[in-house]
């Protein structure tokens, strides 16, 4: 078990000068995922801001790539994973040359598009690992809400108006439990601000066959409506106000890798962020934020 | 050298699970629809009893089951999958995605009209939907062809100045479960003439990276992708050609890129294709006997068009008509302006007609074939060409007033 | 007719600019036309805008390769070779850049043939707004130098913000540093630049797939992109404050803090879009943001 921020690897599997945004979340959680994967991987990636990680004639990846659509990159993987082990079992391809392979879509497509591939791919017991980078909207069309969207965000399609002062009226799909209700070996929560929980659930996972899951809460400064600097600030505010729990299912057990001592109010999350501004400017919607804070009283009961 | 060979009384659909099973095929992603079922089906069996060394997943959709192809694919196996239809419609956008990875899988497409309505029996909107999409394309009229026509798939798909995926499509109910004897040719003549496939293009492993289907921003490194792409499907024309010959030297029977049936003298020209091109050969068969000099020429290698022996095809003859088994709601037959294409810088051209025929796997009778005979001389007697027309009878036409009544539309 | 092409980075406001400008020109009459060109890149990468303006109905549409005037709103642009801002520029062309440098010093520098004209607006935004969004400023610029109206301007950028914000206090301020940009510049004659580089038509020549698949097989090749580009702010390192204590290098989305020898961290500048994370999140305070001038 990894300790300390001093004892992550230093060897980076992902080169700057991609094009994400500057402070995107999503990337630095991907950072560190990829840290902790090593260099022998294909990233099947779906529609997505990520998408733009790899533009010909670039790569950032030390390892493969492969971008399929929006809908069906855990079938990729599907294809990747199975024609690897034939080529294995055939002799074709030293076992030395194997690859782990790994599924990175944001959360449009793994809320919503993507369901129906995930699931079978998770019922197939694919062995595979999923990353996705959850920035509560498709981000990469220009913040439209998406399953992910939590209650109170603005985004393109649930502007704050006279008829509808709180922005997105619904709430987030718990993507957590739909996973875990396919029971995955393996499942896990994780933040860009928390590397050392990141780097300790994939020790965890290493070496279990089938599914190893994985949600990123990624701040995204440009829909969020945030300053750059301050991306691992609201991750971080995020898991200190309890709205993002840190946890893993391993064989659907749950359990929660850090229960903070004290909770910070969700006002201290949300108040300073874009995205949110309308439910304290210019009037305040004091029962919205309330009803934001129950829901994370209910959860942590 | 013909080897040993047994044949058999085999479906359509049989037919191409044996040329799956005789061309080595290392992986199988499935999902099932009517009329195709069948062939995963006979698939899935071998492999299970151990009488082929593949890999077979039943995927959740065909939107997935044709990235899971193309990604095994792009990771360097031998693939396989088959679809018809509604699935097709599906699995859409991925028809392009995965031809635009370069990557060389056989697709099997048992024709079915499309919804709506939802119906069962054949036509050819379906597969020529797909026609813009990078795909190969062979449509075949017999079994025999079907299975043939597997392996002569990966042979052009495979070939390296090729290197797109290819669809064989039949169609159903007419060919898919219908037996016909077939001869099953003996595998190890098939792998002589189909060697495994060892890609350099696209691959993953440890040892080399590389990054496959990535975005490009720019019209101008897009146009180059793309244009690449339809270079290298037409380059399966002549490609085509040498392997036609080394099929054909190898298991005795040869397929052009398109068939001619008696059209050597033929004046007037029926186009057609897949299997209702059979009945188009008894109704030139009989109007030969009534002394008229039509032929018939069966479209079979559809991308890339064979404009050239098309237009070989049809030279100096006085008419020809196609029946279209597809509608271009708002436009007519597909296959009509594509030929119409292929003829109109010709100076001595045939006179072209369009007709609508054999929709929903509906039949098309003596008497239908008979008019179009007598609209192509007409127009050539006349020199006016009729407007695009359905086939259709007054007897369809009454059974159909019956069925409105009844549906409280009389 | 009138061709302005404005390059910015993603969230600097270039689109908005554009429309400003072509939205002024709109309201003293003219046809206009005003479109940004969307790239892969967000938030901080080059992208360009531009605005068409003529007495006449505009038969053009789509990139203009050939701008009578070019807004270059980050001087760092001009060392960018993907961005490439003077692409297509004659010598009868203007070019305004936002910079702390004089317009000689820049046309020496950057051998630029054509006019230049200079103004630190980025200055003016701090200072009035508060914030490093250009739009309007940049807008107001391009409407001096093409000659429109004040008061075309000021309704222009109006109109463009209320598009965008609600708060009447930023509109005012915009305005207000419009205006100031407006007036800090001469206004200058163009001539529309015509010239036309002729290319030949040719044959695309086949390759196989082994070329011509949409693949990379150079892996990790983006550092070449040198995103070092889109800082308007640099982090700075104060090793005597420093602890060594990691928390920058684990937090820098792009990674581009490495470890020295001595085991301090610094940043890859090539590449550090300056995000700012690194400093925001140092427990030591020992890392500072430095305003970006493109010192040479
Ligand atoms: C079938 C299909 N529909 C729509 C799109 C347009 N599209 C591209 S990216 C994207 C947003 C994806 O959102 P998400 O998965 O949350 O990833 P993010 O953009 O936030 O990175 C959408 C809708 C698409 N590429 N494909
Ligand atoms: S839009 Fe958001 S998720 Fe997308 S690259 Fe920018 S910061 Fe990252
Ligand atoms: S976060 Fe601050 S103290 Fe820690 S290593 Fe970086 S600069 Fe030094
Ligand atoms: S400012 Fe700091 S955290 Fe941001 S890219 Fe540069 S080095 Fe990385």
């Amino acid at each position: 078990m990894i300790k300390s921020i001093k004892d992550l690897t230093f060897e980076e599997q992902m080169l700057p000068g991609t094009p994400a945004c500057a402070g995107c979340g999503g990337l630095l959680a991907l950072r560190h995922c990829l840290k902790a994967l090593g260099e022998k991987t294909v990233i099947v990636n779906a529609a997505g801001c990520f998408t733009l990680l790899c533009v010909y004639p670039f790569t950032p990846f030390k390892s493969s790539w492969l971008y399929t659509a929006m809908a069906c990159a855990p079938a990729g993987a599907q294809g990747v994973r199975d024609a690897l082990n034939i080529l294995i079992k055939k002799g074709r391809l030293d076992e030395k040359e194997d690859l782990k392979v790994v599924v990175l879509t944001g959360d449009g497509a793994a809320y919503d598009m993507g369901l129906s591939s995930t699931s079978g791919a998770i019922y197939r017991n694919l062995d595979f690992y999923y990353i996705c980078y959850d920035n509560e909207a498709y981000g990469n069309t220009g913040f439209q809400s998406s399953g992910a969207t939590p209650f109170g965000s603005k985004t393109g399609t649930t502007l704050p108006a006279e008829l509808n002062p709180l922005g997105s009226e619904l709430s987030k799909k718990d993507l957590f439990e739909i996973w875990r209700s396919h029971k995955p070996p393996y499942l896990a929560t994780i933040s860009p601000s928390h590397p050392v929980d990141i780097a300790n659930k994939f020790k965890k996972c290493e070496g279990i066959k089938g599914p190893k899951l994985f949600i990123a809460h990624s701040p995204c400064p440009p829909g969020w409506a945030t300053e750059p600097r301050l991306s691992a600030k609201f991750a971080k505010l995020a898991v200190e106000t309890g709205i993002w729990p840190l946890k893993e299912a391993l064989y659907g057990e749950v359990k929660h890798t850090l229960i903070p001592k004290k909770f910070k109010p969700v006002e201290e999350y949300l108040s300073e962020q874009g995205r949110f501004a309308h439910l304290f400017k210019p009037i305040r919607q004091e029962e919205a934020i309330k009803n934001i804070q129950e829901r994370v009283n209910r959860y942590w009961k | 050298m013909l080897g040993k060979m047994t044949k058999q009384m085999l479906t359509g659909n049989a037919s191409i699970a044996w040329g799956v099973r005789l061309s080595d095929v290392d992986y199988i992603p499935a999902y099932p629809v009517t009329p195709q079922t069948e062939i995963i089906e006979s698939l899935s069996k071998w492999i299970r009893e151990g009488q082929m060394d593949a890999g077979f997943v039943t995927m959740d959709s065909e939107h997935s089951m044709i990235t899971a192809a193309g990604a095994a694919s792009a990771t360097g196996v031998r693939v396989f999958t088959a679809t018809s239809s509604q699935g097709l419609m599906y699995g859409f956008e991925m028809l392009y995605t995965v031809s635009g990875w370069r990557v060389p899988f056989v697709m099997a497409n048992v024709s079915r009209g499309l919804s709506s309505p939802i119906t069962l029996e054949p036509d050819h909107n379906d597969i020529l939907a797909a026609r813009d999409t990078g795909f190969l394309q062979i449509h075949c009229e017999t079994c025999q062809e079907a299975l043939d026509s597997i392996l002569i798939a990966y042979r052009l798909a495979e070939d390296k100045s090729v290197l797109l995926p290819a669809i064989v499509n039949m169609d159903g109910f007419y060919l898919s479960f219908t037996r016909e004897p077939v001869e099953i040719p003996n595998k190890e003549i098939v792998r002589e003439f189909l060697p495994p496939y060892k890609p350099t293009h696209a691959f993953f492993r440890a040892s080399q990276p590389m990054a496959q289907g990535v975005a490009v921003l720019g019209g101008h490194i897009y146009s180059y992708f793309k244009y690449q792409m339809h270079m290298a499907n037409n380059n399966a024309l002549s490609i085509y050609k040498e392997v036609s010959e080394e099929f054909k030297e190898t298991f005795g029977r040869g397929y052009g890129t398109v068939e001619g049936y008696m059209l050597d003298d033929a004046e007037y020209v029926l186009i057609m294709s897949n299997s209702f091109s059979a009945m188009g050969k008894a109704a030139v068969k009989r109007a030969r006997e009534k002394g008229l000099r039509i032929g018939l020429l069966r479209l079979r290698l559809l991308r890339p068009f064979p404009e050239e022996d098309i237009r070989e095809a049809l030279k100096g003859r006085k008419a020809s008509a196609v029946i279209d088994q597809n509608i271009s709601v708002g436009k007519g037959g597909i296959l009509y302006s594509e030929i119409a294409g292929v003829l109109y810088n010709e100076k001595q051209r045939p006179l072209l007609l369009s007709f609508i025929g054999g929709l929903g796997g509906k039949n098309i009778s003596d008497a239908e074939f008979d008019f179009i005979f007598d609209a192509m001389m007409n127009a050539y007697s006349t020199g006016n060409v009729p407007q695009p027309a359905l086939l259709y009878t007054e007897a369809e036409l009454e059974e159909m007033e019956r069925l409105k009544r009844v549906a409280g539309k009389g | 007719m009138l061709k302005v092409r404005f390059h910015g980075r993603g969230g600097q406001g270039a689109k908005i600019a554009s429309r400003v400008l072509g939205t002024a020109a709109f309201l003293e009459g003219y046809y206009a036309q005003d479109f940004p060109l969307y790239g892969a890149e967000r938030r901080g990468a080059p992208i360009a805008a531009f605005t068409r303006i003529s007495k006449e109905p505009i038969l053009e549409r789509g990139v203009i390769s050939e701008p009578d005037v070019i807004v270059v709103m980050d001087e760092t642009l001009l060392d960018d070779p993907l961005a490439n801002p003077l692409s297509g520029l004659g010598k009868e062309g203007l070019v305004f850049i936002n910079t702390t440098h004089k317009a000689e010093d820049i046309k020496k520098r950057y051998r630029i043939d054509a006019n230049v004209l200079t103004l630190d607006i980025t200055k003016i935004s701090l200072d009035i707004l508060g914030k490093p969004i250009l739009s309007a400023l940049a807008g107001g610029a391009a409407s001096k130098i093409v000659r429109l109206k004040e008061t075309s301007l000021k309704e222009a950028v109006t109109r463009e913000l209320s598009d965008i914000t609600h708060e009447k206090g930023l509109i005012e301020k915009n305005i207000e540093a419009s205006i100031y940009c407006f007036n800090a510049l001469p206004s200058v004659l163009i001539k529309s630049n015509a010239s036309h580089k002729k290319s030949d038509v040719i044959t695309m020549p086949f390759e196989a797939a082994d070329i011509s698949s949409p693949s990379v097989t150079i892996p990790a090749n983006t550092p070449l992109k040198k995103t070092g580009n889109w800082r308007i702010f640099k982090p700075v390192w104060d090793y005597e404050l420093c602890t060594k204590c990691m928390t920058c290098v684990m937090r820098c989305p792009d990674g581009c803090i490495r470890v020295n020898e001595e085991g301090f961290p610094y940043s890859d500048y090539e590449n550090c879009k300056g995000c700012m994370i690194c400093a925001e999140e140092c427990p030591a305070k020992a890392i500072r943001k430095e305003r970006e001038v493109h010192a040479w």
